[in-house]
């Protein structure tokens, strides 16, 4: 701290120091994004006492820390602050994050201990306000120095010839989570009621912060957990064109009770596409399960009906009392990539459509129990030989269940469109019927909907 | 330069349709590799090659060549061709915050979106694509999960404006600007300032160059005018009843395939038109109607009665019918 400046509780500020120059935009040195709202404030008259309810309001509106500092470092600027910065601490390390000033979408992290003895961290232990003075003839650099721990946000802010420095501590539910700095430009001290009002802005907008803090950190827990059950992206195979579509009964969720897989088992290629009972979390997360056991089988089986019975074997003896249904197939695809066998097993499935390239159309009926109730059951494995441009889809009951004005969707309707996609791709399939199902529902509440196509066709080799 | 690159996206563009027309994926890629091998700018590849083929497919099922069928599966694999495009973009550092992108709930052409997403990775942003018809609950998640710098919306059906609307009001309460673009919006801005959209985007290159000037923050939209929202819900809320009478007194041949699109689109156009306050919509959907006619040697005729037809079944809607008196041409166009 330089002995230029004073340092005062904010009920000394002297009266008058309101007086404005007119130009002082001039002195920004910088373009505040405009948001043209028509309803540009009156600066001049000080700050309105609605600014803290409009501040609350847009805080409010997002849930996303970052952009809710945004919307705090917008709303005071300029009706309140030439510049302002906030501070977050994080309770874990004790680093602080700042965030404000010219780029206010970037963020400088520093160290705690770069602010031992500075106004700063006595804001941040105490939560209390505190209006730090710069004399004129200063350059304002270094006296900014006790608020503002960063080089460039200083320079910046000593662009305006600071003369009042506020530091409000954020604090909400009993905890300071950081703090609001706001600095006014020459002849634009802070008055007592403006400190008062910008103590009651800071206020509400910590209550903001800190629900959008709480927010975020729950939120990364879920993305977490929720990234290791959403299905994986396709893999490449050769001689074969897959595409796959998948809408939770759950929109906000990524995650149901449906699922599916392709993955290579040395030099041969497994699909799995299945259907937990139960939708939501609960039911996703015993698919994480389900998908595992398959691939953990799969490296000493690879025959899909005696790997659905080993599948089963595992889940029967498991604790949970819950079933699951299954289709499994192995590819294998011929080296000129011109036809493919596929093995079929199924367990308490809809058996996959067939659609082939000249427009025929049927589901195979292949027989099979649900797995997961009775330990030991054999489960018979049908071959189909694809020819170029021949389709198999596989789909979850979602899609025959789908409700709408005149009834279910059903088979039919689901085998009608299928001729129609006769040679189309997987993706055009998997497109296809994503969009007849949804708009059949026209806006009802479904079950988990899941579709893999596979096709035999070119290596199209976008699905990575 | 500029002219070798000109003229090289000319002969692609050739291969392309042809690679479209046979539903061959592969040979699709490797067009789009190759001008990417070559040096081309992915936005020149997506721009020049893939959405200047997509419009001649648009066109083609206009004319009655293709079937629905046919026009997905050319879209299929087009999309395969935009994935491969966006595997290069993909290779560009971050150097600007996050986009979400996404496609209005009942927009089902996902194929602009994916274009959107890949010009803005190319163009440094960390992008985040959500797929063909979101749901508002979908997005908002995302818009508080993800707490992007921008949301960019593609919507080229008139029947996703109302849920675009609805996706500009989330996206602005969160204080998120959004960047639209599409077909629904026309050839200016008009609609989407009325919506309350911060940016609009006439292509691939205007999304980048919006993007790149959006404010950080914008406020809350102010509602739109209490009427035409009351009245468009209404008429969402009975599209089905409304459109099945329409459909049963207009006087086209029941075997005419595109009847109940025609039908459809024009109470879109409605809703559109209502949102907006721009009457446009209506007369370009009979223009677009006459085409559809016209190809399948109809009776052009039909435009009019189509027109007669709405204005009967509309007459509890006044806003709507005095749109449709206004606006829907009284004879069929020469």
């Amino acid at each position: 701290m330089t002995s230029e400046e004073t340092q005062r509780p904010y009920s000394e500020a002297p009266g008058g120091a309101a007086a404005v120059s007119g130009d002082y935009q001039a002195d920004l040195g910088f373009a505040w994004p405009s948001m043209d709202t028509g309803t540009e404030p009156l600066i001049e008259a000080g700050p309105r006492a609605e600014i803290v309810e409009e501040v609350g309001l847009a805080m409010t509106g997002s849930l996303n820390l970052r952009r809710c500092v945004l919307q705090l470092l917008t709303g005071v600027q300029p009706e309140i602050a030439d510049w302002a910065m906030v501070v977050l601490t994080n309770p874990r390390t004790g680093g602080l994050t700042l965030l404000g000033g010219e780029d206010p979408s970037a963020a400088t992290k520093v160290s705690r201990r770069s602010v031992a003895g500075q106004a700063l961290e006595r804001i941040l232990a105490s939560g209390r306000t505190e209006l730090l003075q710069v004399t004129l003839d200063d350059d304002g650099a270094d006296g900014l120095a006790t608020m503002v721990p960063s080089r460039t946000l200083r320079d910046q802010a000593a662009k305006l010839r600071p003369v009042d420095v506020l530091g409000l501590g954020l604090t909400a539910r009993g905890a300071t989570l950081g703090a609001l700095v706001m600095v006014r430009g020459q002849g634009r001290g802070f008055t007592e009621a403006d400190v008062a009002l910008a103590e009651k802005l800071a206020a509400r907008a910590s209550l903001a912060l800190d629900s959008a803090r709480l927010y975020e950190q729950r939120s990364r827990v879920a993305a977490a957990l929720q990234a290791s059950l959403v299905p994986g992206a396709l893999p490449v195979v050769p001689g074969a064109d897959l595409a796959a579509r998948y809408r939770p009964a759950i929109e906000q969720l990524d995650i149901g009770g449906d699922f599916y897989d392709v993955f290579a088992a040395g030099d041969e290629w497994l699909a799995v596409l299945g259907d937990v009972c139960g939708k939501g979390v609960d039911a996703a997360v015993l698919t994480g399960r389900a998908r595992q056991s398959i691939r953990t089988a799969a490296h000493f089986e690879r025959q899909p009906g005696a790997l659905l019975s080993a599948f089963n074997t595992v889940f029967a003896s498991d604790a949970s009392d819950r079933f699951i249904t299954l289709v499994c197939l192995r590819l294998r695809p011929a080296d000129d990539g011109r036809s493919m066998d596929v093995e079929i097993a199924v367990a308490g499935h809809s058996g996959p459509v067939l659609v082939r390239a000249d427009g025929r159309v049927e589901q195979l009926e292949i027989g099979g129990t649900v797995a997961g109730v009775i330990p030991d059951v054999d489960y018979p494995t049908r071959t189909v030989r694809l020819e170029h441009g021949d389709a198999l889809l596989l789909f979850t009951d979602g899609v025959e269940e789908a409700r709408g004005d005149d009834g279910f969707y059903g088979l039919d309707r689901l085998l009608r469109l299928l001729s129609e996609y006769a040679g189309a791709g997987s993706d055009a399939i998997c497109a296809a019927v994503e969009q007849d199902v949804v708009e059949h529902l026209d806006g009802r509440s479904h079950d988990d909907i899941a579709l893999l196509a596979i096709s035999c066709g070119g290596v199209s080799g976008w699905q990575s | 330069m500029a002219e070798l690159t000109a003229r090289r996206l000319d002969e692609s563009l050739a291969a392309f349709e042809l690679a479209l027309a046979g539903v061959n994926s592969t040979a699709a890629v490797e067009v789009v590799e190759g001008l990417l091998a070559d040096g081309v700018e992915p936005v020149d590849v997506l721009t020049g090659v893939i959405a200047a083929a997509q419009r001649n497919v648009g066109a083609r099922w206009q004319r009655g060549d293709w079937s629905v069928a046919e026009e997905h599966a050319a879209t299929g694999v087009a999309a395969a061709a935009t994935e491969a495009v966006a595997r290069r973009a993909r290779l560009t550092p971050i150097t600007r915050g996050k986009v979400l992108v996404a496609c209005a709930e009942r927009e089902w052409h996902a194929l602009p979106a994916m274009i959107i997403d890949c010009v803005l990775r190319a163009d440094g942003w960390d992008t985040t694509m959500l797929g063909a018809s979101t749901p508002p609950l979908r997005l908002g998640q995302y818009l508080q999960d993800l707490g992007p710098d921008a949301l960019a919306v593609s919507c080229s059906m008139l029947g996703a404006l109302p849920t675009t609307r609805r996706f500009i009001e989330a996206s602005t309460t969160a204080g998120i600007p959004i960047v639209v673009g599409g077909a629904a919006f026309g050839t200016d801005d008009v609609r989407a300032r009325a919506l309350g959209a911060t940016a609009w985007a006439q292509d691939a290159a205007s999304a980048v160059e919006a993007a790149r000037n959006l404010p950080t923050v914008v406020q809350v939209v102010p509602p739109l005018p209490d009427e035409a929202v009351a009245e468009q819900a209404a008429l969402e809320l009975s599209h089905r009843e409304l459109a099945a009478r329409v459909l049963a007194d207009w006087r086209a041949d029941p075997d005419l395939e595109i009847a109940e699109d025609a039908v459809t689109q024009t109470l879109h156009a409605v809703w559109a038109a209502l949102l907006t306050g721009d009457p446009r919509p209506i007369p370009q959907t009979a223009e677009w109607i006459s085409a559809l006619l016209a190809a399948r040697g109809a009776d052009p005729e039909l435009i009019a009665d189509l027109g007669l037809q709405l204005r009967i079944h509309l007459r509890d809607y006044p806003l709507a019918h005095s749109l449709l008196t206004t606006s829907w041409p009284t004879s069929a166009p020469l």
